[in-house]
C-alpha cells in the first residue's frame, strides 16, 4: 500500500485520499471570457513532471496540496493550503455563485 | 444488572441506538441513560463481563450525548465556555467533569460525555451555542448522525490490526491519540481513553453503517473471545 503524509493527519494509506486536480489560479468570473473559465474549469495541463494538486483526505474533509512527479508517481511534499493562500482562498462574493 | 422484567424497552424512548433490534437479538438488557435506552448487560452475569471488558469488549454508547462544534472560531467559543483544549490537533482533552473534547483539527473539536455518570457538557454547550453569539462556531450536531462504540481489552490493538491501518499498538497510540482514518473501509475516528489500566479505544462513525460495523468488529474480535458488554460492565472497569 502506498502511503502519503497528510499534514493534519500524518501517513496515511493512499485509500483514504483522493486527487482533485492542478492548483490553478482562478480567473474572476465577473470578468473572464467563457473560454477563461472553461479552461479553469474543465482544462488541465497534463504536465509530465512535478505538479502543484489539490488532495483530499476522506476521513476529515481536510483539503491540502501535494507536489506530485507525474511520470515517477513520488509525492515530494505535502503542506496545508494556508502555506501559498494568505488569507484562505476566498470564493468571492459576486453574483455568478461560483465556489 | 437490570432483570429481564425491569429492563425498559428501548421503544419506549425516542432515543435510541441504531443497534438496539441487533443488540437485543444478542441478549441485551436495556437501562435508561440520559433519556435513551443503553444496553445495561448481556445476562451473562457480573464476572463473564467484566473479565470480556478486560481481554475483549464491544460496548455500544450510541443512546448517550456528544457533539461537536466546527468553524475558525469553534475553539475560541469553546474555550470561552471554560473548556480545556491544547494546541495539538488530533489529541483529546479530558475535562474536570470527565468529560472528553477531541480535537480533531484547528477549526473542530468534538465533546463526549462522561461515562461513568450523567455529564451535562454537551448539553450544555449545545444549548448555549448560537450562530449569533459564536462567531465563525458551527454545531455539528452527532447524537443521530455518529454511532458510537467503546472497543476495550488488552487484545483491542490486535483486533484493529484486521480493520484499519493506523498501527494502534499501546506503545505506539498513547492515551489521548486520536485517528481520523478508515476502519473496515468505513470512515471513522479512533479515540484511545483506557478505562483504569484497560485499553479502551472509542469509534464513531457514520450511523447508516453501525450494523455493518459491528458486523464487521464482533468478526474481527472473534478470535480473541470478543464479545459485546452493557454499559455497567464498562463502568465498573472505570471504578476498578
Amino acid at each position: 500500500m502506498k502511503i502519503m503524509l497528510c499534514p493534519l493527519n500524518g501517513p496515511r494509506n493512499i485509500s483514504e485520499f483522493v486527487c482533485r486536480g492542478d492548483v490553478v489560479d482562478r480567473p474572476d468570473p465577473t470578468a473572464c471570457s467563457d473560454e477563461a473559465w472553461a479552461d479553469y474549469v474543465f482544462m488541465q495541463d497534463n504536465v509530465a513532471g512535478i505538479v502543484r494538486e489539490w488532495w483530499y483526505h476522506v476521513a476529515t474533509a481536510y483539503w491540502f496540496i501535494a507536489e506530485r512527479n507525474t511520470v515517477t508517481d513520488e509525492i515530494v511534499r505535502t503542506y496545508p493550503a494556508s502555506e501559498i493562500f494568505h488569507p484562505p482562498v476566498d470564493h468571492g462574493t459576486d453574483s455568478g455563485g461560483r465556489s | 444488572m437490570a432483570d429481564t422484567e425491569s429492563s425498559p424497552t428501548p421503544e419506549s424512548f425516542l432515543k435510541r441506538s441504531p443497534l438496539y433490534r441487533a443488540l437485543r437479538s444478542r441478549g441485551a438488557r436495556f437501562m435508561e441513560t440520559e433519556g435513551g435506552a443503553v444496553a445495561d448487560s448481556f445476562g451473562n452475569g457480573d464476572e463473564s463481563e467484566n473479565l470480556a471488558v478486560r481481554e475483549m469488549a464491544i460496548c455500544d454508547l450510541s443512546p448517550l450525548p456528544r457533539h461537536g462544534f466546527k468553524g475558525k472560531g469553534a475553539l475560541e467559543w469553546l474555550r470561552k465556555q471554560g473548556v480545556a483544549i491544547g494546541n495539538e490537533d488530533n489529541r483529546a482533552y479530558t475535562q474536570p467533569g470527565g468529560s472528553l473534547v477531541a480535537r480533531l483539527a484547528p477549526t473542530e473539536a468534538l465533546i463526549l460525555g462522561n461515562l461513568s455518570s450523567e455529564n451535562a457538557l454537551s448539553a450544555q454547550l449545545e444549548g448555549d451555542w448560537s450562530i449569533d453569539t459564536a462567531p465563525d462556531c458551527y454545531a455539528v450536531p452527532r447524537n443521530s448522525a455518529n454511532f458510537w462504540f467503546l472497543i476495550t481489552g488488552l487484545h483491542a490493538p490486535n483486533m484493529f490490526a484486521k480493520l484499519c491501518g493506523i498501527d494502534l499498538r499501546l506503545h505506539k497510540f498513547p492515551v489521548n491519540a486520536i485517528a481520523q482514518t478508515s476502519v473496515a473501509r468505513s470512515v471513522a475516528i479512533i479515540i484511545r481513553a483506557d478505562l483504569g489500566a484497560v485499553p479502551a479505544f472509542h469509534l464513531l462513525g457514520d450511523s447508516a453503517s453501525a450494523l455493518y460495523m459491528l458486523d464487521c468488529l464482533e468478526d474481527a474480535m472473534g478470535e480473541f473471545g470478543g464479545k459485546p458488554v452493557g454499559i455497567s460492565a464498562v463502568r465498573r472497569a472505570m471504578k476498578s
